[in-house]
């Protein structure tokens, strides 16, 4: 247990005055080096900790403190470290899910909001922030006509600060791009690495797939639709540079999945791949265990493991290690290495989520579009 | 102008030491406004009222990044071959560091041992040698494409450029120096290229900063040990306007670079001998006379071992 909270129950339960005191004056979680103390307090029969991270149990019991009302677990968390997680509070039949009430740092996603835990030597990087010496990039709307998915798919296109039509841009195309904006910061980081000139300006397509566990699963359609649909429409629009170095595709999860896919599908077309947490089940033999939506990822990545070709010059992959999905990232690795591709992969001590692909932003678009700061002598 | 050879100034960033008033003041460049080179600037070239107040001088801005700008527009020709220029000088750039990767990687491999022995002094030349080969073949590659633009476009007669090149000749002509800014070198090179700056600036007083000192050298040598990435090779970008030959100048080297590495740092001495590796951090700044050495306030070089030692005018 944290010895700050120890020592306020030494002697049983605390005074409600030297309680409060102490749940006002102290940050939560509690960390100390690298064992980390989450606090609830409340009426309850039992309270979990939930965090989602694949190696721990997915409920870990908090005990009740000194027959008080409140209750603690402490976990060991190596320093680096950010997990979001949640309270489960059961009150006879009832469980719910809440976040901490004591902790006010919370990470939102497509399906609501986490608490986050940022253990010893987190920071969240200054780049991701808003600089207002940044000068901010603008975003329009495209809508581009698709024969492959038999309609019109809109995108989000980024144009960065001082956008010129003389000028010829690299583009990068990035799946569930509204969700990278809203919950990675996309936008912000793109002004300040640019302003920074950590990355060139770049334009950057942001697609949202209206069923991305199909299309994303490795789906020639979408393959086919930023091939051949998406990408011309852009290079018919906007000056890009038009040539394989200078593009990109990105995404994460299914989205990794999907821009391997394509660019797999239709190579010495995009010349840069940005992947991160990409969800690469594949099978040696029998069956997978990851449900029947995987089941077309799970046939293109025993195909892909078989026949890798050489779908992009330089591929960034990341992903936190407290997903499963590591291990297939880590056995891809080689996979595409063997393939005389130019390959680096980040481990993050972070798990399946918007804020480790935030954070990871920075070293994988700086080292697939290497900015100018190397030109700039000030 | 007289017969005196003209005075050459070179500092360091101006940030965060601002040392350009001080530094004119001491060099004795000769009363008048200055012409001033911001294309390192790009969209930002006119915003040099902050450099007028620094240089206590009134500006005559040369506007070679605009007027670069204005050009491509008018003559789509001309900026077609200009951006094919480009895209070759791109081209055989990545092409030269790949290799670049490899033979830095062994001259340093070799350079760490320490043994004292001649063999391995043998194998430590040659390997500098190669890297120095390499050097010399990418700059009269480079050069090469560079000629062949400047034969097609010469900036003397060529239509579209020739007219802005004799109005910065005039411009030049009614100033007492030209003042080169710091900023993106690779395009501040280019533009001053393509207006054919290094004639214009010969018989000049020239005062320049970071990158406006780096297009000064015979050779322009990129270099960071701090990119999000890391440590990257130094490159040779292309040949200077050679106005102050036989320096190599390393601007905020003590910043961009992990000067504690000494074999590394020492293969920049070994590399690029017989010029002078100058590190020229902020506050710092030489003179010359000429081509020859008159003062210096600050700036060091680097020697074979890499030590950082000062810099002694004759």
């Amino acid at each position: 247990m944290n010895p700050e909270l120890r020592k306020l129950f030494r002697k049983g339960a605390p005074k409600s005055a030297d309680l409060e005191r102490f749940l006002e004056d102290a940050r939560f979680p509690l960390v100390d080096g690298s064992d980390v103390t989450f606090v609830y307090r409340g009426d309850a029969d039992a309270v979990y900790l939930r965090c989602w991270i694949a190696g721990l149990d997915t409920a870990q019991p908090f005990q009740r403190l000194h027959e008080s009302d409140v209750w603690a677990v402490t976990i060991e968390l190596p320093k680096g470290s950010r997990i979001e997680y949640k309270f489960e509070v059961q009150k006879g039949d009832d469980r719910q899910l809440i976040l901490d009430p004591l902790n006010d740092v919370i990470a939102h996603d497509p399906f609501g909001a986490n608490s986050v835990c940022q253990a010893a030597g987190y920071r969240r990087p200054r780049w991701t922030r808003e600089n207002p010496d940044s000068r901010r990039g603008s975003i329009e709307r495209v809508t581009v006509a698709s024969k492959a998915f038999n309609g019109t798919r809109e995108a989000r296109v980024y144009l960065p600060a001082r956008f010129r039509d003389n000028r010829r841009y690299p583009l990068l195309i990035v799946h569930d791009g509204v969700d990278y904006l809203k919950f990675a910061a996309l936008e912000t980081v793109l002004d300040n690495l640019i302003h920074a000139l950590e990355i060139p300006p770049l334009v950057v397509a942001m697609i949202q797939s209206p069923d991305r566990l199909k299309e994303y699963a490795g789906d020639d359609r979408h393959a086919r639709f930023l091939a051949e649909e998406l990408l011309p429409t852009l290079e018919s629009d906007y000056p890009l540079v038009g040539e394989p170095e200078a593009r990109g595709l990105m995404g994460a999860s299914f989205g990794g999945v999907a821009s391997l896919h394509a660019a797999w599908r239709h190579p010495d077309t995009f010349g840069n791949l940005l992947l991160q947490s990409g969800s690469y089940a594949f099978s040696d033999i029998g069956r997978h265990r990851r449900g029947p939506v995987f089941d077309p990822v799970v046939r293109f990545m025993n195909e892909f493991r078989e026949n890798p070709g050489q779908p992009a010059a330089k591929i960034y992959m990341s992903c936190g290690i407290y997903e499963s999905l590591i291990y297939e990232n880590r056995s891809l690795l080689p996979r595409l290495q063997a393939q005389g591709i130019d390959v680096r992969f980040e481990e993050a001590r972070d798990a399946h989520n918007w804020e480790n692909w935030r954070d990871r932003l920075r070293n994988g678009l700086s080292w697939l579009f290497p900015g100018p700061v190397w030109m700039v002598y000030e | 102008m007289s017969d005196a050879p003209p005075k050459r100034l070179l500092l360091g960033p101006q940030r965060p030491v601002r040392n350009l008033g001080d530094a004119i003041a001491a060099a004795g460049v000769p009363d008048g406004p200055l012409a001033v080179i911001s294309a390192g600037w790009q969209e930002a070239e006119a915003d040099t009222a902050d450099v007028a107040e620094l240089a206590g001088r009134s500006l005559v801005d040369l506007r070679l990044y605009q007027r670069a700008e204005q050009l491509f527009a008018a003559d789509r020709d001309l900026y077609a071959a200009y951006r094919e220029r480009q895209d070759r000088l791109v081209a055989l750039q990545r092409l030269y560091r790949r290799r670049l990767k490899h033979l830095s990687a062994a001259a340093r491999d070799m350079l760490r041992i320490e043994d004292g022995s001649e063999m391995v002094a043998a194998e430590q030349r040659h390997a500098v040698a190669q890297l120095r080969a390499l050097d010399r073949h990418h700059l009269n590659r480079v050069e090469a494409l560079y000629d062949e633009f400047r034969d097609a476009h010469p900036p003397e007669t060529h239509p579209s450029i020739a007219e802005h090149r004799a109005a910065i000749e005039e411009a030049i002509g009614g100033c007492s120096a030209v003042l080169i800014t710091g900023g993106n070198v690779v395009v501040m090179m280019n533009r001053m290229r393509l207006f054919g700056l290094k004639r214009l600036l010969e018989g000049q007083h020239v005062i320049a900063w970071s990158a406006g000192a780096m297009v000064l050298a015979e050779r322009i040598v990129l270099f960071h040990d701090r990119t999000p990435q890391g440590r990257r090779e130094p490159e040779l970008l292309a040949a200077g306007a050679c106005i102050v030959p036989g320096y190599v100048i390393l601007p905020d080297a003590s910043r961009r670079l992990r000067l504690k590495d000494k074999p590394r740092v020492g293969l920049y001495s070994r590399r690029f001998a017989p010029d002078t590796c100058v590190v020229l951090d902020s506050g710092c700044s030489m003179s010359l006379r000429g081509v020859d050495l008159a003062g210096v306030n600050g700036a060091r070089r680097i020697d074979h071992d890499g030590r950082i030692e000062r810099i002694r005018a004759a």
